[in-house]
């Protein structure tokens, strides 16, 4: 194989690159803003979220059923639509040109950058593939106008591709129901990964799936991930996924981040009271004392509680959490808190 | 496609039964090339004639020969039929696809439209097109009227498809990866749709043959030109049952029931063939 040197200089200057950022949020607020019958209603699905994702790097983001999280990362690839919307705040990635943000891109920047340079395997993938078209016509619809060239160098490089992800090229034939659920996992993100993208976006890309299959799957999202050295932003409520896979880890709750960190600091210290339940409710072997729930439920992002969104159920609540909103601030090398209970972290409660 | 219909030949009866019956007529139809006679030239062979082997089905008091007449007649109301539900197809399909992947006000536009012409009542308007256009009344120009105004009801069946296609994955994807509208109706959401086409077009050409057989039976299209309708009329005309000659309305009315019930049979397993379960029970390899 001829290629393997330049690749590997290809690996070492991004490498180097590795403290770069990719991703840049700042203040972020999406909202779904419905008008029925005269009646404005808001929901504050994301409201304030500030983060970075370096290149080269696995960006977890955790958070239970109807934190945000999905509503932020449609926010992030510019995939709104009515009624979400942009309220305020910026989403910049590297590699646009003048750094804009991507929601004020145009339609043919947007369509340029799009599977180029970003990619978004969606929630639900499953059924990316349509389920009356076969897997081939699925790649050229999506795909081929994003690589360019005649058809017989997009069926070449399709299987190159598949090659490397040891896949079959004999799935291109099939009907996505004559798939297993792993390899039709698997062939939506070679669906996404195929113009080899700098930035990676995965919803849930895993929930359906048991472990085994779960394992094999990550494994391949890892290894394409590394062989291409682009950054993966990767959305689960699982985690264990988040273990096997993250890098770096941030936990949202309410529409808004509660806790940052490397990822084994986050699972051995932390310092949120939420991050610190949600790690005490994972179950440990050796361990069989109960575990125990947290009262009460996620707030209504229509009408968010004052101050700290998680205030309600914190055991560690005091006044000033009832009246401020508490923001991320370091309490050491790549650990951010939001919490006003936690020392060093912006005082007492 | 092949593949499809050798499985609903094989274990499907009524496809069968069905594919049998049209294909009669349709052979029946295909004859018309090789008639020895012109289906517009009048008392060519001896009138009133019962059927023989000279002349199978017999003869008209117009001095026509009923099987060889009828193969014409059966072409022009096959070839009506499917020119109405081919143009209709079009329609329902581009309205269906369109109001429901859109929605919004184009979706409230449409359907208002397509509610009227679902409420309208349709044979006094075909009537009243009879009466002002009268000598302009050609077939093509009925099949555009009917055409125009038999696409809603599956237009409405395409829509509700369509609004839930447009809440998939692919279609989220499709739009994400930079597809115009056109491309994903046309790509994505099309192949979808198209079984529910094909079952409906064997109903839609049921419903317009039924309606032109109506028209034409009263006098109220182009009499001159051969159809299943204009030849009952021409019998009544000359009130062929009074003479007793029975065979000049038994054998259009035999031919157009045989197309009816074909058109039905095929039309009922397509929707079987749609339905998965209930084509693996068929096939026997599927519960209960």
């Amino acid at each position: 194989m001829e290629s393997r040197a330049p690749l590997d200089c290809d690996r070492a200057a991004r490498t180097r690159q590795q403290a770069e950022v990719a991703l840049c949020v700042e203040d972020l607020k999406a909202y779904y803003r419905t008008r029925h019958f005269g009646v404005e209603r808001e929901v504050k699905a994301v409201d304030g979220v500030s983060f970075e994702v370096r290149c080269n790097e696995i960006y977890g983001l955790a958070g239970e059923s109807s934190s945000g999280k999905s509503t932020l990362i449609k926010a992030v690839a510019a995939a709104m639509r009515p009624p979400l919307e942009i309220v305020g705040g910026r989403a910049t990635f590297r590699f646009l040109p003048g750094a804009r943000s991507l929601n004020q891109a145009t339609a043919s920047q947007l369509a340029a950058i799009r599977w180029r340079k970003l990619s978004y395997i969606m929630q639900g993938s499953m059924s990316v593939l349509n389920p009356v078209r076969r897997v081939r016509c699925s790649f050229a619809d999506f795909a081929s106008r994003h690589l360019g060239g005649n058809k017989a160098a997009f069926q070449v490089r399709v299987r190159q591709h598949l090659e490397l992800l040891k896949l079959d090229a004999d799935v291109l034939d099939a009907y996505p129901h004559e798939l297993s659920g792993g390899m039709r996992q698997r062939v939506t993100i070679a669906l996404a990964t195929i113009c080899r993208p700098d930035f990676v976006i995965a919803d849930e890309p895993t929930t359906a799936l048991d472990v085994i299959v779960q394992k094999d799957v990550l494994d391949m999202v890892r290894d394409i991930q590394g062989e291409m050295g682009s950054s993966l932003l990767l959305v689960t409520h699982d985690l264990g996924v988040h273990a096997y896979m993250a890098h770096r880890l941030a936990v949202m709750y309410g529409g808004r981040l509660v806790e940052e960190a490397r990822t084994p600091e986050l699972f051995s210290s932390p310092q949120h009271p939420y991050t610190k339940h949600l790690i005490a409710s994972l179950p440990r072997i050796g361990v069989d004392a109960p575990r125990i729930g947290l009262a009460g439920s996620p707030p209504n992002l229509a009408a968010p509680p004052s101050g700290c969104r998680f205030h309600p159920r914190c055991p560690l609540a005091g006044d000033r959490c009832r009246r401020e909103m508490p923001t991320m601030i370091a309490v050491a090398a790549d650990h951010r808190v939001a919490c006003f209970a936690v020392a060093g972290a912006g005082g007492t409660a | 496609m092949l593949t499809t219909l050798g499985d609903l030949l094989r274990y499907n009866i009524e496809f069968r039964i069905g594919a049998i019956l049209v294909g009669l007529v349709a052979v029946m139809a295909g004859l018309s090339l090789a008639s020895p006679y012109s289906p517009m030239d009048t008392f060519l062979v001896a009138p009133d004639l019962p059927p023989t082997l000279t002349h199978p089905f017999g003869t008209t008091s117009r001095g026509q020969d009923v099987f060889w007449h009828l193969t014409f007649a059966i072409r022009n109301t096959l070839a009506f039929g499917i020119v109405v539900a081919l143009l209709s197809r079009l329609l329902s399909l581009a309205i269906g696809l369109l109001s429901g992947y859109k929605g919004g006000w184009v979706d409230r536009l449409l359907m208002s439209i397509n509610d009227t012409f679902i409420v309208i009542p349709l044979f006094p308007i075909l009537v009243l097109f009879y009466f002002m256009l009268r000598d302009r009344m050609s077939w093509w120009v009925l099949a555009v009227i009917m055409a125009l105004l038999g696409w809603a009801y599956d237009a409405r069946l395409i829509r509700s498809v369509a609004l839930s296609l447009k809440h998939r994955e692919f279609t989220h994807t499709g739009i994400f990866s930079g597809m115009s509208t056109r491309e994903i109706l046309v790509r994505e959401h099309l192949p979808y749709v198209m079984p529910i086409v094909f079952a409906t077009t064997m109903n839609n050409m049921n419903w317009s043959i039924g309606l032109e057989v109506t028209l034409s039976v009263l006098g109220f299209t182009d009499i001159s030109a051969p159809t299943i309708g204009g030849m009952i009329y021409w019998a009544n005309q000359h009130t062929a049952l009074v003479a007793g000659v029975w065979w000049w309305i038994a054998f259009p009315v035999i031919l157009i029931v045989m197309l009816f019930v074909g058109l039905f049979l095929l039309a009922v397993s397509m929707n079987e063939h749609i339905d998965p379960r209930s084509r693996l029970r068929r096939m026997g390899a599927g519960g209960a």
